[in-house]
């Protein structure tokens, strides 16, 4: 009876060394706001957001050590319908990639092919996290008048990460930062 | 003959099933192929490194499928060795050894490997390698600031040189200015940053190199701003520049309070830019590096981990095949054996393999079948024993001859149905006894004993004829003295080895000499009767003619003594020829044919002759209703009633008053009618004790006048009848004689339907005795 207990104690305690830690993380990226209006020459919608982003200091570490990280910002538009899934209206996404220049002590953020040079890593998130005028869909995409649910978000992109931080960031959620899904309503 | 496929191991709960293997095959051949795939992504392949999440999930999902199929197998075996099943022991033995042969070195190679590996990364990082890259990149830096220093001072020159002349000579002079201060662009921007005016720039070079907002803004706040950046913003590999902006001093003048900012944009020498950047690569990845070393053990030792789960189940898995592949023909053969304890000697599947189990099992198989030809031989001999047995037995049960075998010690060991017959009493009874308790031997045991004890080898067997008493016929009327005498010819010889004993065959010969004898009184009748007749005519002839002749010349007297004289010769001669007459109708009497008749009527046809008797109460007949029909010959039969009556009559001549009675009864064998009794009886004095056993037989009368024929007459027609006779004595229960009785007890019914018809009833083993003796009427 004692030997059996032992032993599934012991296969327990394996089975959860093995399994990935799931520590609970404040979250560090945050949707605040998100409007969606049209672009000024009238021929696209055009997104604008505010995140809260901050990294913590592991992935601060990293950036000051070299390692370029990037982020994606994925806008996802539903219609929905009773009969059936909801259909995706339009899909975008956007990368930023934050690295930083030990030579200059530069943070560079590059978005779309244009870099920023900023002296401090806050100033670079600040830059980082204010979105304006993101051409998301063309102006006939939607129809005036329906509702639509308008879905955003940032998140680290762990793929592209170095091979060993993928590891970290599949067992570490320090590693794995990610806004929730920002929910709102869209009525053209 | 058609193959004993494993009877006891059925094909659904075999340790191995078909699913289950396949599935550990494909199970096995995908956790091949992702390990590969994982070992490549594991090292610097840029396709496999995006998946190497997916993969590794992949394996991981692969392990878990094998670690549920070793786990299943476990269980099968674990059943398997809970019911006891043959070869369980032998693979579980097996399985185990394989697993362990592949666990112990798997487990220390992934031990060894990842305390390398961990060793190893390890010892990639080191202190003055690192300091060596901070060293480089501090060194970058100080070149870049001294640089940029330079064109900082530089462009204060110029901005004080271009604050002193009026803003309308500023494109005139900047080209000088800016080749004097040998920068390669030099721009006037507003505060705003509209340009002003611009000087130098490559050929390549249409649109200047504008600040950016940031950077003006800074430049305005802090009076001034000089940076390195990238010279391509696009890519930081392309080399690095140096911009500088600051504002010019204002002088006052038409320009009012609009600012005017010159920035002068130069590139670092390419070779420094070159080396910065190949420094600042090389801690970027260093510093990478160290950074994710945590990360890069958890890598190898993830791998490691999967692989070895993977190679373990796998092996386990394996060895539960293998040892399942090894026992299989094993357990076949164990169910063959099992079968062949059971008597089915069917062969057992082939197994197919050309190695020693498959020798075995080819082996096992002709054993089989030779056991079963060996069988087959066994129960024909059986059989045929049996079969002579049986003719033997049958023979024996058929034989009128009772035959008795005895064992050694004088024991009987087997009786055949005439042996019952003559002993009366059942096989069963007699099975078992010595000889010396044998019923109805008494003393003619201790004979036969002797007879036996006598034998030697030159004789081999005896032969003797025994007398014994008749006693267990009934007594019915007759009373105890009524035993006839039964004559045995017993031969007895030594049963031949190797089961020795004894052998006694009785031989009822008591008819055979009663035949005989008969058969010589009637000779001696014949010829007396012919020897004494012939001289008795001339005889009474003679006395006649010489009473004719001389009774008138003799004198009164002598004629008187005369007379008297022929008188009695010719009254001798009359009765001498009577007595003749007699012993002719004894010895000539016919062969009985035999016919069904009805023997009441009969009865009452004879005593019709006696109506005075009857009519006088002394003589009456209790005749049973429904008697059946018996074969006889009326003729003799009406004689032998005539007789009996007659000698009862004579009997009891003398007596004021008789009462003779005359009774007929049916007897039962259980259901069945077995025969028909006639009895007559008086009571007159009896039969003399010492004239009962003799009664029948001729000369034997105890009447002053009888020849002494008619109770011989008597039963030689009884004997022509097959029926049986019996005389004898009525007792009282003072044990006095009452009188006389004489019983016919006729076996021989005529086959008719009617002649279930007789109800009266009998004792149960059917013995002609069922009269209870009655006092009798006085």
């Amino acid at each position: 009876m004692k030997r059996r207990t032992a032993i599934a104690a012991l296969s327990t305690a394996a089975l959860l060394a093995w399994m990935p830690a799931t520590r609970a993380a404040a979250d560090t990226i945050e949707p605040l706001r998100a409007t969606l209006e049209p672009s000024a020459d009238g021929e696209a919608w055009v997104l604008s957001a505010d995140f809260a982003v901050s990294l913590n200091a592991a992935l601060e570490d990293a950036v000051n050590r070299g390692v370029p990280l990037y982020f994606l910002v994925e806008f996802e538009l539903l219609r929905s319908r009773w009969y059936w899934w909801d259909e995706r209206t339009a899909l975008a996404t956007q990368t930023h990639r934050l690295s930083y220049h030990a030579l200059t002590r530069q943070y560079r953020v590059l978005l779309n092919g244009v870099a920023q040079n900023h002296a401090t890593l806050a100033e670079a998130l600040e830059a980082m996290s204010r979105l304006r005028a993101w051409r998301v869909m063309p102006r006939d995409r939607v129809r005036s008048g329906t509702s639509y649910d308008a879905w955003l978000r940032m998140r680290l992109d762990t793929q592209q990460l170095p091979k060993p931080f993928q590891i970290t960031a599949i067992t570490d959620r320090d590693w794995n930062p990610q806004s929730e899904w920002k929910r709102f309503a869209f009525t053209p | 003959m058609e193959a004993v496929r494993l009877h006891t191991v059925d094909p659904g709960k075999r340790a191995v099933t078909r699913a289950l293997r396949y599935g550990l095959f494909v199970s096995v051949a995908l956790a091949a192929v992702l390990l590969a795939l994982l070992a490549v992504a594991s090292g610097n392949d840029r396709l496999l490194e995006q998946h190497y999440g997916t993969l590794l999930w992949l394996n991981v999902a692969v392990g878990v499928a094998l670690l549920v199929f070793a786990i299943e197998l476990a269980r099968r075996l674990w059943q398997r060795w809970r019911s006891g099943l043959f070869g369980t022991r032998l693979m579980a033995r097996l399985a185990f050894a394989f697993t362990l042969m592949t666990l112990v070195p798997t487990l220390l190679i992934y031990l060894v490997a990842v305390q390398f590996l961990a060793r190893s990364v390890e010892s990639w990082y080191d202190v003055p390698m690192e300091r060596a890259l901070e060293s480089g990149i501090a060194l970058g830096r100080a070149s870049i600031d001294a640089q940029l220093g330079d064109l900082q001072s530089k462009a204060r020159a110029v901005a004080a040189e271009l604050a002193d002349a009026p803003p309308n000579q500023w494109p005139a002079i900047l080209n000088r200015l800016r080749e004097r201060a040998g920068a390669q662009e030099a721009l006037i921007v507003t505060g705003s940053g509209r340009i002003v005016i611009a000087s130098g720039g490559g050929l390549a070079q249409l649109v200047p190199d504008l600040p950016g907002a940031q950077a003006l803004r800074r430049a305005r706040a802090s009076g001034g701003f000089a940076e390195a950046e990238p010279a391509d913003a696009a890519n930081e590999a392309r080399g690095l520049k140096l911009r500088v902006i600051l504002p010019i001093p204002h002088t006052g003048g038409p320009l009012g309070d609009d600012q005017r900012l010159l920035q002068l944009v130069q590139p670092v020498a390419p070779s420094l830019a070159e080396n910065a950047e190949a420094v600042q690569q090389g801690w970027r990845d260093y510093q990478a590096l160290a950074l994710s070393r945590i990360g890069l053990k958890r890598l190898f030792r993830i791998t490691m981990t999967v692989t070895l789960l993977l190679t373990v189940f796998s092996a386990i898995s394996a060895s539960f095949l293998l040892a399942g592949w090894l026992t299989g023909p094993l357990s076949m053969l164990a169910a063959g054996t099992r079968a062949v304890a059971e008597g089915d000697f069917r062969p057992v599947k082939d197994y197919t393999g050309r190695d020693e189990l498959g020798v075995l099992t080819q082996s096992f198989n002709a054993m089989t079948r030779q056991l079963d030809e060996a069988r087959a031989l066994v129960e024909r001999n059986q059989q045929e024993l049996e079969r002579a047995n049986a003719r033997l037995a049958s023979v024996l049960a058929n034989l009128t001859a009772g035959v008795i075998v005895l064992d050694e010690s004088f024991v009987v060991s087997l009786a055949n149905v005439g042996a019952e017959t003559i002993l009366e009493a059942d096989a069963e009874d007699l099975v078992g006894r010595p000889l010396s308790e044998l019923p109805r031997l008494g003393e003619a045991a201790d004979t036969l004993h002797e007879a036996f004890t006598e034998l030697d080898e030159d004789h081999a067997a005896w032969q003797r004829q025994i007398p014994f008493r008749r006693d267990a016929l009934p007594p019915s009327d007759a009373g105890r003295d009524a035993g006839a005498s039964q004559t045995l010819l017993v031969r007895g010889a030594r049963l031949p080895s190797p089961q020795s004993g004894w052998i006694i065959v009785f031989d009822d010969v008591s008819d055979v000499v009663t035949a005989q004898r008969a058969v010589a009184w009637s000779e001696v009748a014949r010829r007396l009767a012919h020897e004494i007749k012939n001289p008795l005519t001339p005889i009474q002839l003679a006395a006649e003619r010489m009473h004719l002749k001389l009774a008138d010349k003799l004198p009164p007297s002598e004629a008187e003594m005369l007379v008297r004289g022929t008188q009695t010769i010719v009254n001798q001669v009359g009765a001498l020829k009577l007595m003749v007459d007699e012993f002719r109708d004894y010895a000539r009497l016919p062969a009985a044919r035999l016919a069904p008749l009805d023997l009441n009527a009969l009865v009452q046809e004879v005593l019709q002759l006696y109506g005075p008797q009857e009519a006088a109460g002394q003589l009456r007949a209790e005749l049973a209703p429904a008697l059946p029909a018996i074969l006889g010959d009326a003729p003799q039969l009406r004689q032998v009633i005539h007789n009996l009556v007659k000698n009862a009559l004579e009997a009891t001549e003398r007596q004021a008053t008789r009462s003779i009675e005359v009774a007929t009864e049916s007897v039962r064998r259980g259901q069945a009618v077995a025969g028909v009794r006639l009895v007559v009886r008086d009571d007159g004095p009896g039969f003399t004790p010492g004239l009962v056993s003799r009664v029948f037989e001729p000369y034997v009368t105890t009447k002053p006048k009888g020849t002494g024929l008619g109770l011989a007459i008597v039963r030689k027609i009884v004997e022509e009848h097959g029926a049986r006779i019996e005389a004898g004595n009525r007792t009282d229960d003072a044990g006095a004689i009452r009188g006389a009785a004489v019983n016919l007890l006729f076996t021989k019914l005529a086959k008719s339907e009617d002649n279930c018809g007789a109800h009266t009833t009998l004792d149960t083993d059917g013995s002609p005795a069922a009269e209870p003796v009655r006092p009798a009427k006085t």
